[in-house]
């Protein structure tokens, strides 16, 4: 008789018991599940970021466009040339030379623009450069700062006396003109404003979008002494 | 009810509560979540791998193109003097915007990734990023070279650095990082003295002491670059 409460009373603790060993192994799992879960998402965006990856994939979809338009042309420019056309190869070169004394400095253009007004005191040769590069990145075709044009081989560089280029000091304000898309210079030209306000050193940072900027300044050409064509 | 039930019980009672906290955290996680992403994330990297296999392959074609029209050309100035004087201008004129293979006298610079230091948090100064060697390219420009590439990408009068951490996208090329070598063609002495000032270069070399960053150059007295393989369009520019 007395075995058998003993017994009965066994019976649930047993399950009890089972109960327990499953939610505790359930706990087991899901939490191994989720340590798991979240160091193969650490893992995997050990490289780039998804938003990083999602500015590349817009910036590669615009190179890919400008080389598609830059084959478009040269493949136009080679039918000219293979028309055999009287006086054909002399307009493509002519045409060619015009572009690319535009493209290195060397003749007066216009287009439309943007030009931005930077006072201040103590900006350096870098901030220059990164001035300028922001705009390059954002399709500057033709840069002019305070009279002085601007390609990427014009040195820019710090002396005592402020920021130089190409030998002569080039003092604040600064007033920068630049040849392009004006809807994409504009938003380059309002982000850098901005950023440029924000600066202790800058007393005024403005721009302007223009239809039309006149650049009269030329880089003045200068013969390679060490480089030579291969 | 004995106080050994009741102890089993409350046994039973908190490992009920401990499952439903972590049920909870897990679903406020979204377990679901990380293999979705994880999928996106692949996407994407597929997206850019495709995207840069095409921009190679355009490259490839607009080289080739050039190719081809500089020898359409060559067969015209053959038959023209005047042909001829134009070419001569326009090969000068290329060869200044990066469009034609140079070689000569000049520098080789290596940068390479630092270490990140163990109390630097999130920050990436350990990483070679595009205005190292914006940099770079200008303090050489500014000490006489004539010419400069950066892993085989020319650089041309429109250049434009950009990119984000650890990566440095040239024009319309692919991103590229670490190890970084610039290549300049020009007055070597000079650019060689200018690597050697410690004035030159201050993030560089403050980044050198912090995090390891690696910087050496090598002169040199004969480096090739190659010619640029981009697009070199301007469509808003007029002659003035």
């Amino acid at each position: 008789m007395s075995a058998r409460p003993r017994s009965s009373g066994r019976r649930p603790s047993r399950g009890r018991g089972v109960s327990v060993w499953l939610i505790a192994l359930l706990v087991a799992l899901v939490a191994t599940i989720q340590l798991r879960s979240e160091a193969e998402v650490q893992r995997s965006l050990v490289g780039t970021d998804a938003t990083s990856l999602a500015f590349l994939i817009d910036d590669l979809h615009r190179a890919n466009d400008s080389l598609d338009a830059e084959k478009a042309d040269l493949t136009s420019l080679r039918a000219r040339l293979q028309s055999g056309q009287s006086g054909a190869a002399d307009q493509v070169l002519q045409s060619e030379a015009d572009r690319l004394r535009a493209i290195e400095g060397l003749i007066a253009v216009h287009g439309p623009g943007i030009v931005m007004e930077i006072d201040a005191s103590g900006l350096t040769a870098l901030d220059l450069q990164d001035a300028l590069n922001n705009l390059a990145a954002g399709g500057a075709e033709a840069t002019d700062v305070n009279g002085h044009r601007l390609v990427m081989g014009v040195p820019i560089y710090q002396t005592s006396d402020g920021v130089a280029i190409d030998g002569v000091t080039v003092s604040p304000p600064w007033t920068i003109s630049v040849i392009g898309d004006p809807n994409r210079l504009g938003l380059i030209a309002d982000l850098m404003a901005q950023q440029l306000r924000a600066d202790r050193r800058v007393r005024q940072a403005t721009y302007r979008v223009e239809a039309d900027v006149v650049i009269r300044s030329v880089v003045s050409a200068k013969p390679f002494v060490y480089a030579i064509p291969s | 009810m004995s106080p050994r039930h009741l102890g089993s019980a409350v046994l039973v009672a908190i490992v009920a509560l401990a499952t439903g906290f972590v049920l909870a955290g897990q679903i406020k996680a979204q377990l679901l979540t990380p293999s979705n992403q994880l999928a996106r994330y692949q996407a994407l990297v597929r997206s850019v791998q495709e995207l840069e296999v095409t921009n190679a392959d355009s490259r490839r074609q607009i080289a080739a193109l050039r190719g081809q029209i500089d020898t359409l050309e060559s067969d015209a100035a053959a038959r023209s003097a005047q042909t001829q004087a134009l070419r001569n201008q326009v090969s000068d004129l290329r060869t200044h915007a990066g469009l034609v293979a140079v070689r000569g006298p000049g520098v080789e610079v290596d940068l390479r990734n630092g270490f990140p230091g163990p109390d630097t948090g999130g920050q990436t100064g350990y990483l070679i990023n595009f205005q190292d060697v914006q940099d770079v390219v200008y303090l050489l420009f500014a000490q006489g070279a004539e010419g400069i590439a950066v892993n085989d990408r020319r650089i041309t009068p429109l250049t434009a650095f950009s990119g984000s951490a650890g990566e440095v996208v040239i024009d319309q090329g692919p991103p590229q990082s670490s190890p970084i070598k610039i290549t300049a063609v020009g007055d070597r002495n000079k650019m060689v003295a200018a690597l050697d000032d410690p004035s030159a270069l201050p993030g560089i070399r403050a980044r050198q002491i912090q995090f390891q960053l690696h910087l050496t150059f090598q002169g040199s007295p004969d480096l090739a670059l190659p010619p640029y393989d981009s697009s070199l369009q301007i469509t808003h520019v007029s002659p003035a």
